[in-house]
């Protein structure tokens, strides 16, 4: 899982996982570029459910920032070869 | 009862989450000052406070903070600037400087961590209300636009008696409880417990632009503070 050269740009799995009332997708599971930002998984997120305001973390119960590359987030949280995404439709602040 | 396992937090649990929150902040060498603990043994109107203090994180220069978003604002506010008053538009102006104070205290009501922050010219001069909206990331902002101060009101500081911004705790344990499911099982009461905080920083940190850094998630803290912890309420 880490024998890819550094220059090549490395490709995550990624694994969205629907919690609470958040409808499932059809396709949970696809690839993007590790030098994206996370922002780009929430907007795609975003675009499938039609939801403004989203509850998006992974696992290790943390809520990564929007700007965070998914590279990174795969080597802090990935496991078994994919970074596993929660999602909840619900965040209410008050 | 409060317990981690529904969202909520004792004060004991506070207390050992806000220890375990500065140990493994200073671990992970957050560019950002250390969080400090400031013991307040009685609330001053003579409540008992069982937390015995709170979280404190001084005098953050805006830029810190503000530099870590800056990408994401450009990307997405391109169309926003225009809808700005461009007769009103001062914000990081190269001679307007704000500070931020941060603190994390016990709310014995809703039995979570709640943010108070205070934002400040250079010379001391409180930030005001529309000031400090500025400060804030884009998204933030979009949320206060369309629920305004239902979700970041003006309080009174329970130590300080002066008024201070804070995020509405109301939703707080909901999240919570959703967010540390997955740990639910896997871990050990004291675990769940020392990563509260954690957890909790991540996504309250984003609401105001401050970031937690990845590895907080990693350092351990509980090896050695774990003797120290009270399980019960």
């Amino acid at each position: 899982m880490a024998a890819e050269s550094p220059a090549t740009p490395r490709k995550v799995v990624v694994h969205l996982r629907a919690t609470g009332d958040a409808p499932i997708l059809k396709q949970a599971k696809f690839k993007i570029g590790g030098t994206e930002k996370f922002a780009k998984v929430i907007d795609f997120l975003r675009r499938q459910l039609h939801r403004e305001t989203l509850f998006v973390y992974v696992n290790s119960a943390f809520s990564p920032n929007p700007d965070e590359l998914v590279i990174d987030l795969y080597d802090n949280f990935g496991f078994d070869g994919k970074l596993v995404v929660n999602y909840a439709c619900s965040m209410a602040w008050g | 009862m409060a317990s981690p396992c529904d969202g909520t937090l004792s004060p004991t649990e506070f207390k050992f989450a806000a220890e375990a929150l500065m140990k493994k902040w200073e671990e992970c060498k957050s560019i950002l000052h250390p969080w400090i603990w400031i013991p307040c043994p009685k609330l001053p109107f003579g409540a008992p406070d069982k937390a015995g203090g709170y979280l404190s994180l001084e005098h953050i220069h805006h830029f810190e903070f503000k530099k870590q978003q800056d990408c994401i604002e450009q990307k997405y506010s391109e169309e926003e600037v225009e809808a700005l008053d461009s007769a009103t538009l001062v914000l990081s102006g190269e001679n307007e400087t704000h500070y931020y104070n941060f603190h994390i205290i016990y709310s014995t009501s809703y039995k979570v961590p709640v943010l108070f922050f205070r934002g400040y010219h250079q010379g001391g001069q409180p930030l005001k209300c529309d000031e400090v909206e500025k400060d804030l990331p884009l998204y933030t902002s979009k949320l206060l636009e369309e629920s305004k101060w239902t979700f970041i009101t003006q309080e009174e500081h329970p130590y300080l008696n002066c008024p201070w911004f804070t995020l509405h705790p109301c939703g707080t344990s909901e999240w919570m409880r959703l967010l540390l499911q997955q740990r639910l099982y896997s871990s050990r009461p004291e675990d769940l417990c020392s990563h509260y905080l954690v957890a909790w920083f991540s996504v309250v940190g984003q609401v105001i632009g401050l970031w937690a850094p990845l590895n907080l998630v990693h350092c351990s803290s509980s090896s050695s503070s774990s003797d120290t912890f009270c399980s019960h309420t």
